[in-house]
């Protein structure tokens, strides 16, 4: 009855090998990792024992990287996941160990708690219209604020049992059991990003929000939703921190956000939304552990992995949104940006900062004195 | 002809004090393409608008086959058989078309017991759907729906409108406005298909070569009022600018 119309698809190769970035690109840099340690270090790096350190600090994040997979594919952010997890492992310390909690009621009631900390985010941005970032960010400071009230500076130490088999229990012969938790919230995540209405609607939500409500979709809904999940997914990773470390304290976990934001996006889920990977952000928790583990090893400072992973989330950010740029202009690079008058500019003006920092750091030392006690 | 299968009878329609159309009468009728035409501010979305449900009229009927009918709300009408397809498309781009074609209303299954998507019944009836209804067939069916091109984007947005069984009036605005002169003629072909199928398609378009291609009357609005419907077979565009700039009533 109809005529058939075959609209032909071209396509160019970045467009063909698009969808599978997410993987490709955490999967070249642990290749690189492993090929540096390789030949850097690979008695200490490839022992047995360092990786099971380095497969329970992967497991650790999944549940959170997963939930935040949903979050940040609405277009949203979490911020306060490192704070959820501190207080609600602190308010079933105290359930347990001040009002004798079971354990085995303390565990659920902690993800409950998690998840309630998450409705309450979730309303906040959805019922007040405050930014997400800005909502997470001060609820942030509210629940780690709520912990230190709790904790004040004690320790709360030495678990049941069944708390440290969540944290470092090792299945004999197998991997270790937070792995095995890791893993199956990861592969929950997964289905639960194809096969449910969740899921569904999340990238709807994060592709056009507007078009989503269009089609009759519930946006809020689906929105609080996603934070509950994030806020439930950060109390359970708070439990298996407590349990690993068979302590908790008010001031735990203060680095969850970053690390976690760090592992999704370096994974190709987009900050712009609608694009979602979970397999991505499993790579990218993997790759996050294993570069930490690797500056562990080569028996660099602490502190620099807090600079290797802000250089990390810049590098893969940027990366993406140059292969995602629809309309590469083709201008030549950035020897020919300086050349525009802007870019002169700009360059004029980078110079005079760089100068003026030159010249207050040279006349520091030329008036230098020998330092004496102050004060 | 016989009965219209839909009709606007005295439709007024006031902002507060802004009267955006008034008395306006609209038939539309089965197997036939209706164009609204106008210039910017006539009242053409308005029109629509009040036939799909959006806004209420202030005053006057619409009757769907002879039976008087009011809509609360547009998911209203889309139930009763009048939807539209907006120049905008409402599709999520980095869905595939599949979901794009049933978002808000996927089709699922139990897995022992728990309601999932039917993913791949989902993925065959879209392809079924375009096939027969539109005589479109997509090269992947899986790559998100951003990679397609606009005609065949339209051609899902429409899909969309036209799964729905009871659908008998569908409204398109400016669906050739964003497209290059190939995918406009695909989506004209589009649109006789649907009315080779009986459906009462109702065309806005700010362009008369489209309008006179596809067309069976031309309903033609000037400041919120009907200033004529004419004949396609029987008009030019003369007289049809004329109808929109008011150079006949001048004259």
């Amino acid at each position: 009855m109809s005529t058939t119309s075959t609209i032909p698809v071209q396509k160019p190769l970045t467009e063909r090998i698009e969808p599978y970035i997410a993987i490709i690109g955490p999967m070249v840099m642990i290749l690189a990792i492993l090929l540096f340690m390789g030949a850097a270090e690979p008695t200490r790096y490839f022992r047995v024992t360092n990786i099971n350190l380095i497969l329970l600090d992967v497991a650790l994040y999944l549940p959170m990287a997963m939930a935040m997979t949903f979050v940040i594919t609405q277009r949203g952010i979490d911020l306060s996941i490192g704070s959820i997890a501190a207080l609600s492992s602190i308010l079933m310390a105290f359930l347990v160990k001040q009002y004798g909690f079971s354990i085995y009621v303390g565990v659920p009631l902690a993800i409950l708690f998690g998840a309630f900390m998450g409705l309450i985010n979730g309303l906040i941005i959805t019922r007040f219209n405050v930014p997400d970032l800005i909502g997470t960010l001060a609820m942030d400071l509210v629940y780690r604020g709520f912990a230190l009230v709790i904790a004040k500076g004690l320790v709360l130490a030495r678990f049941p049992d069944f708390l440290t088999e969540i944290g470092r229990g090792q299945i004999t012969g197998f991997i270790p059991i937070p792995v095995v938790i890791g893993i199956a919230t990861m592969i929950a995540g997964y289905w639960a990003l194809r096969k449910t209405y969740f899921g569904r609607y999340t990238i709807a939500i994060g592709s056009d929000p507007e078009a989503a409500a269009l089609t009759g979709i519930s946006v809020n809904r689906y929105k609080v939703y996603a934070y509950v999940l994030s806020g439930a997914a950060a109390a359970l990773a708070g439990l298996m921190l407590t349990g690993k470390l068979n302590a908790v304290q008010a001031t735990s976990a203060p680095l969850f956000n970053l690390h976690v934001i760090a592992a999704v996006v370096v994974g190709g889920t987009s900050l712009f939304g609608g694009r979602a990977s979970m397999i991505g952000s499993f790579c990218g928790c993997l790759l996050l552990a294993m570069m930490i583990n690797a500056l562990v090893t080569l028996r660099i400072e602490f502190f620099w992995q807090s600079v290797a992973s802000g250089v990390v989330i810049i590098g893969s950010v940027a990366l993406y949104s140059w292969i995602q740029k629809k309309d590469r202009d083709g201008s030549g690079g950035v020897l020919a940006a300086l050349q525009t008058p802007d870019g002169q500019k700009m360059l004029r003006f980078s110079a005079l900062l760089i100068g003026l920092l030159i010249a207050l750091l040279a006349l520091g030392g030329i008036f230098a004195v020998t330092p004496g006690a102050s004060g | 002809m016989s009965e219209p299968l839909a009709s606007m009878r005295g439709i007024t329609k006031r902002f507060g004090g802004v009267t955006a159309l008034s008395g306006v009468d609209l038939d539309a009728y089965a197997g036939e393409v209706l164009a609204i035409v106008g210039d910017n501010g006539a009242g053409k979305s308005t029109l629509i608008k009040v036939l799909t449900g959006v806004y209420q009229p202030t005053e006057g009927d619409i009757y769907l086959a002879g039976e008087k009918i009011e809509f609360a709300s547009h998911a209203d009408a889309a139930e009763q058989g009048i939807d539209a397809v907006y120049q905008t498309l409402a599709l999520a781009d980095h869905l595939d078309p599949a979901a794009n074609m049933f978002l808000g209303n996927e089709l699922t299954k139990k897995v022992l017991g728990i309601t999932v998507l039917d993913n791949k019944r989902m993925r065959s009836e879209t392809e079924r759907v375009l096939m027969e209804r539109l005589g479109v067939k997509l090269k992947s069916l899986d790559a998100p729906t951003e990679s397609l091109s606009g005609g065949q984007r339209q051609a899902v947005a429409i899909a969309r409108a036209v799964y729905h069984e009871g659908l008998r009036v569908l409204v398109m605005d400016e669906p050739t406005a964003a497209l290059g002169p190939q995918e406009t003629a695909r989506t004209l072909k589009l649109i006789m298909n649907l009315k080779a199928q009986g459906l009462a398609v109702i065309l806005i378009s700010h362009s008369l070569d489209d309008v006179f291609e596809v067309s069976d009357r031309i309903h033609v609005q000037r400041r919120g009022q009907c200033a004529g419907v004419v004949k396609t077979a029987e008009s030019t565009t003369q007289e049809v600018l004329g109808l929109i700039v008011g150079a006949e009533e001048a004259a």
